[in-house]
């Protein structure tokens, strides 16, 4: 405070000494300035001072609270200057000395010379002021004796003193009152309040006027610098009034695009216009597309259905393999590194083959790590977010729908009884068109006759061969048999038939007047027991076929029974013989292969002849084949046509069983392959949608075989039951299935000698 | 009763009978570890009886074998559950007391003749045995295998008249004299006294009441003949079959050592033709009571018919669904047919339901692992004092298998039979039985093998007596 004092005193004293001495300065520069200051007059002390010392400039130390408007007031008055420097630039350039004086006095704030005459000399000469040590000089540094230096002062709480100054004397800690003291302090002194604690010091000093006024600043949120001026004027230097270009710039002439109508503007225009007159452009647009609102409920729309598409692939996770220090286990071995190597990137089964680091800063850059982002990029790219939908096929439902076997009885499944033969190969058996009687032949000639319920044998014929074939007359008027034996045919009558019948069947086979011989005679010879005594111990008629060192193989009845086929082996071995003709003949003058056998359509006049590949279809009314059916097979061994005429089954040695629709194609509508071993014999039955199929493997196997009469049906085929019971003897198993006409029955013969019924 | 031992387990049972000898209806308390014997031995101490009788437990239609407990687990029944058991007599396990061999296969047997035994046999003779096995008679009545064999109610001991049926067509009604076989060494009287024509095909049964006769063949028809021998041909002789009847007759003549030639039988025409089966029928048979008007037929058409023998007219039908019908019996009521058919099964159809469905459902179903032959129903009890009998027997058949197992079946327990024997046991080859037939307690067992009779108990009063 003292100081501060002194400091206004001095003021004071420099400010009367300049009034003094300096001359007055010349009244064209301040003119304003008084007017201002009398403006200013309200403000009190400063304003007095200002007007009292005359020169503000004068001050290096600025009043706090009238800094501003002091400077403002310089501001002006440079200002001004300026202006009427502009204005007055001759004048000032003539009095230059003395404005110099008058400028630098305003500029330069340290002491200036004064001029005087020397009382010695009486020359004039330059005083300067005496230089007040303390006065412009920074108190901080003279005033603070303590030279610690920014050091935690509580270091010298326990000393007697707070530091040193300049010289090494320790400043000793000054005097502090109590709280009493303080509170009386701030009673007494009314600077108290403006006083902070300075702990360099270790005692209260009063603050400065600056110190004050940044407080206030910052207190009332203004800019801590006094010396900024957020409103200073604007200074327009090329704009405003009077400071406007009115010349161009360049001498060109003016284009003449400026003046002259564009063609092209207007050929475009001519354009549009002509668009608009052939309507190709509508000026004004229905606003009917437009006339729906443009807002719309976003909420109204219901969330898609449907699963929420799926996130996107993950990145696999590294593992204890990708570590840079993976375990020993995980390292790979030499071998396994060659193996590595050795494969193509592709089939590659990890990407990565673990490498051993002792430290993370020895790993490498990871080489692949372009091509793996690259990678990554094309899967989370290229991954297709649709949901893929699993196909869920139940194998089940790829198992087409079959009726349950149970659902189709009645069919065969037991045997019923076996018919011994003695361990002789039975290779044919018939079943009377009536379904009450079985003939069986075996290979040594014997030919049984017993009931298919019972199996009692009835009669037995013995011939001196083995039996081929053995096959009942369709017809139901007459009742007899053909038996193929050697080179012979021989039809025989069963006993215990009614008179008519008897009489009948003889009249058939042994008519007492012969009918007239035919034309060209054939090779087969007939001859025939007169009626009156034949009986059935003997055959009645018995053919005589050329020689052949095997039996027929096959006879086979047209449905009326008039005519029968026998197959023989070799060349030409097909003879259709017509019984009430007694006369034979060969269909065929020569035949591609050696023929297995033969058939006839049961409605139509048509032929079917099974060669060891192919089964022909000739129609023997016009002698004309028909078609040629391709099954498949490379050994065709059985056949047989359904009762309808429409479809045929052929059987091969090579275990497949093919189904034709013969109104379908030439190829098979069905393979059936069941059989374990080579099929011997497939039988329609005549009357229940049933047919049988047995094989080599000792088995029959029973398949139901609905055929609609609605053409676009096709036909039904189930399997239904596998009949084992028939011994393999020597690789050969069942050699013949018969239906029994009128009962879901069926008769098959084995090659162990048994003949079996299999009953429903 | 017995049953307070108190840690055994025990079951809550209550006894039901049709016998005469009923408990009372409580509820008994049965240790789980009994069988038969100990329930048997319960029954007679509870009812005291003076003689015991072995008695069969149905526990839920099915006959107990092993012990209570057993049958518990066996069909997930709970302790606490009440049984219900019904007991009847049962049956002594079949003995057999004679072996008749023939040289070929015996399709019919009948018993019905008291003493003698019948049988028609494949080689076309007839043969008639007493009780000792003798062999008292060989009528050679046919040419062609005989398929039955009856023996006609009104005939008495000193003419025995015996229709048969065979594969030649024909029936044959045959007088036999078996009053004058007491003397030894002396074959009595057969004399084949007339032919019954009208099938064309062979025929599969024959059956007699006191007045007609009736004939079954393959052809579907139904024969009705009277009983009375006309004196002269009623059918014409055809001349081929004159021809092959005279030729064979000449050559059995021949082979008949000189045997004096028998006068030819008479051809006699049938009264009626029962005319509906579409297949083959296979047996016929008379109704219960000696003066029934009733006549049932079996066939290979699955159907069981109802005749009306006086009008010759079908009165009900029982259509089966594949069941081609091999044999046909009448229980000892008269009221229900069994039936056995190749399916391997014994059907038992009611005659009095009436036929409305297509198919009739079968009241029971008794399983044979093979074909069933021939089916026999327990003849009426010939004295009226064993009413007891009548119960039992209403329920008892026998069925002949082609397996060779004659089973003994009670209608109650269907499951399985109640008793079985084998019947051609040590026979080579076929043991295939044709026919049975049951009475008097002995069951006659023809087949492949011959004929063998069994004694079969029906009931304990029924050996006793």
């Amino acid at each position: 405070m003292a100081a501060a004092e002194t400091k206004k005193l001095s003021k004071k004293r420099k400010a009367a000494q300049e009034e003094e001495e300096t001359p007055a300065p010349p009244p064209s520069a301040f003119p304003q300035e008084v007017g201002l200051e009398m403006g200013s007059e309200d403000e009190g002390e400063e304003g007095e001072d200002v007007s009292d010392d005359g020169e503000v400039d004068e001050f290096p130390e600025i009043d706090a609270r009238s800094d501003t408007e002091d400077e403002a007031e310089d501001g002006d008055e440079e200002d001004d200057e300026s202006e009427e420097d502009v204005d007055e630039e001759e004048e000032e350039d003539l009095d230059e000395d003395d404005d110099s004086d008058a400028s630098e006095e305003s500029l330069h704030v340290w002491p200036k010379p004064k001029t005087v005459v020397s009382d010695i000399t009486g020359q004039p000469k330059r005083v300067y002021p005496e230089i007040e040590p303390e006065y412009d000089s920074d108190s901080s540094t003279e005033d603070t004796p303590n030279r610690v230096g920014n050091i935690p002062m509580h270091w010298y709480d326990d000393l007697p003193h707070v530091g040193y100054d300049i010289n090494g004397k320790k400043v000793l800690r000054p005097a502090r009152g109590d709280e009493l003291d303080k509170f009386l302090k701030t009673v007494e002194d009314p600077e108290s309040w403006t006083s902070a604690f300075d702990k360099n010091l270790q005692m209260d000093k009063p603050l400065t006027a600056e110190e004050l006024d940044i407080i206030r600043r910052l207190q009332e949120g203004e800019n801590p610098d006094a010396n900024y001026d957020p409103y200073e004027p604007t200074v327009e230097w090329f704009t405003g009034k009077g400071k406007e270009e009115v010349m161009p710039l360049s001498a060109a002439p003016e284009p003449k695009r400026r003046w002259v109508p564009s063609k092209w503007e207007k050929q475009k225009v001519m354009k549009i216009v002509r668009a608009i007159r052939q309507g190709r452009i509508l000026p004004n647009k229905p606003k009917t597309a437009n006339n729906q609102p443009q807002f719309y409920a976003i909420w109204n729309d219901e969330a898609p259905t449907g699963p929420a598409p799926p996130p996107a692939p993950k990145p696999r996770l590294p593992g204890h393999a990708e570590s840079y220090n993976p375990p020993e286990e995980y390292l790979p071995t030499p071998e396994e590194r060659a193996k590595w190597e050795a494969t193509d990137p592709e089939d590659r089964e990890r990407e990565h083959l673990p490498q051993k680091y002792s430290a993370l800063r020895l790993v490498p850059a990871y080489d692949n790590f372009i091509k793996e982002r690259f990678n990554r990029q094309l899967d989370l790219y290229l991954a297709p977010r649709v949901q893929r939908v699993k196909l869920q096929i139940d194998p089940e439902s790829l198992i087409p729908k079959l009726p349950s076997p149970s659902s189709l009885r009645p069919f065969p499944v037991y045997r019923s009884l076996q018919v011994p033969h003695a361990d002789v190969r039975v290779r044919a058996i018939s079943v009377s068109p009536d379904g009450q009687w079985v003939v069986s032949g075996d290979e040594s000639g014997v030919v049984r006759l017993w009931e298919v319920i019972v199996g009692k044998e009835v009669k037995r014929w013995t011939f001196k061969s083995k039996v081929g074939a053995i096959e009942w007359c369709p017809r139901t008027d007459v009742s007899f048999f053909a038996v193929a034996v050697e080179d012979h045919i021989h039809f025989v009558i069963p006993p215990n038939i009614p008179g008519p019948v008897l009489t009948a069947t003889q009249n058939v086979l042994a008519p007492a007047t012969l009918p007239p011989p035919p034309a060209n005679p054939s090779p087969v010879k007939w001859s025939s027991v007169p009626a009156s005594q034949s009986s059935s111990d003997s055959p009645i008629l018995t053919l005589s076929l050329p020689s052949s060192p095997e039996p027929p193989k096959q006879l086979v009845w047209h449905r009326k029974g008039d005519y029968l086929a026998s197959v023989s082996e070799g060349q030409g071995g097909v003879w259709i013989h017509q019984v009430s003709r007694r006369h034979s003949q060969a269909p065929f003058k020569k035949v591609k292969g050696t023929v297995q056998l033969v058939l006839f359509h049961p409605t139509k006049p048509h032929f079917f002849v099974a060669t060891q590949r192919y089964v022909r279809m000739y129609n023997l009314a016009e002698q004309t084949l028909l078609k040629t059916l391709t099954p498949g097979i490379r050994w065709i061994s059985s056949m047989d046509v359904h009762p309808s005429g429409d479809h045929l089954i052929v059987g091969g040695y090579d275990r497949k069983l093919c189904w034709f629709d013969l109104e379908l194609s030439d190829k098979p509508y069905k393979i059936l392959r069941y059989h374990s071993r080579a099929l011997r014999s497939v039988h329609f039955h005549p009357t229940y949608p049933l047919f049988a199929s047995s094989s080599d493997d000792g088995s029959i196997q029973i398949f139901h075989a609905r055929v609609y009469n609605d053409l676009m049906t096709n036909p039904l085929i189930v399997p239904l039951k596998i009949l084992r019971g028939h011994t393999v003897r020597e690789g050969l198993g069942v050699f013949s299935v018969r239906w029994v006409p009128r009962q879901p029955w069926l008769v098959s013969a084995g090659a162990d000698g048994q003949v079996s019924v299999w009953c429903s | 009763m017995a049953s307070t031992s108190g840690s055994e387990p025990t079951h809550p049972v209550v006894f039901t009978t049709q016998t005469p000898y009923p408990l009372p209806s409580q509820k008994f308390m049965i240790p789980a570890s009994w069988k038969r014997y100990q329930l048997s031995q319960l029954v007679n101490k509870a009812l005291s009886l003076p003689k015991p009788i072995p008695f069969e437990f149905l526990v839920r239609g099915e006959i107990l074998r092993g012990t209570l407990a057993e049958w518990c687990t066996e069909h997930g029944v709970g302790e606490e559950e009440t049984l219900e058991i019904e007991y009847f007599e049962s049956v002594v396990p079949p003995q057999r007391m004679s072996s008749l061999p023939h040289e070929d296969w015996v399709s019919s047997i009948s018993c019905q003749l008291p003493g003698y035994f019948l049988t028609a046999s494949y080689d076309g003779a007839l043969r008639i045995f007493d009780y000792s096995q003798k062999l008292v008679q060989s009528i050679p009545a046919h040419q062609a295998a005989a398929t039955s064999a009856c023996i006609v109610p009104s005939s008495t001991p000193e003419s025995v008249l015996i229709a048969s049926a065979s594969h030649d067509l024909t029936a044959r009604l045959t007088r036999v004299d078996l009053s004058s076989s007491n003397a030894e060494q002396q074959a009595p009287h057969a004399e084949t006294v007339a032919s019954l024509h009208l099938h064309t095909a062979p025929l599969s049964s024959v059956a007699a009441s006191q007045t007609h006769i009736l004939t079954s063949s393959w052809d579907g028809l139904i024969g009705l003949f009277d009983v009375n021998i006309p004196e002269t041909d009623e059918v014409p002789l055809d001349a081929a079959d004159g021809a092959v009847e005279n030729r064979k007759k000449r050559r059995k003549i021949a082979t008949e050592d000189g045997e004096a030639a028998q006068p030819r039988p008479k051809r006699k025409a049938p009264a009626a033709v029962l005319k509906s089966h579409t297949a083959r029928v296979s047996r016929v048979v008379f109704g219960r009571g000696a003066d029934s008007k009733n006549a049932y037929s079996c066939g290979m058409d699955s159907t069981v018919r109802t005749w009306d023998v006086e009008n010759g007219v079908c009165t009900s039908t029982i259509t089966a669904a594949n069941k081609p019908f091999l044999d046909l019996a009448l229980t000892v009521s008269g009221n229900s047919a069994l039936a056995a058919s190749t399916d391997r099964t014994v059907s038992q159809y009611d005659l009095r339901a009436a036929t409305t469905s297509t198919t009739t459902p079968s009241v029971a179903s008794l399983m044979h692992p093979a074909t069933p032959s021939c089916v026999a129903a327990a003849a009426p009890p010939s004295d009226s004092s064993s009413a007891v009998n009548a119960a039992a027997a209403e329920h008892q058949l026998v069925t002949g298998a082609y397996d060779g197992v004659v089973r003994l079946w009670d209608l109650r327990s269907t499951k399985s039979a109640v008793a079985s024997f084998k019947a051609f046991e040590g026979r080579e080859g076929g043991k295939k039985i044709l026919s049975v037939d049951w009475a008097r307690g002995m069951v006659g067992v023809g087949g492949e093998g011959g004929v063998e009779v069994w004694k079969v108990g029906e009931g304990e009063r029924g050996l006793s007596s």
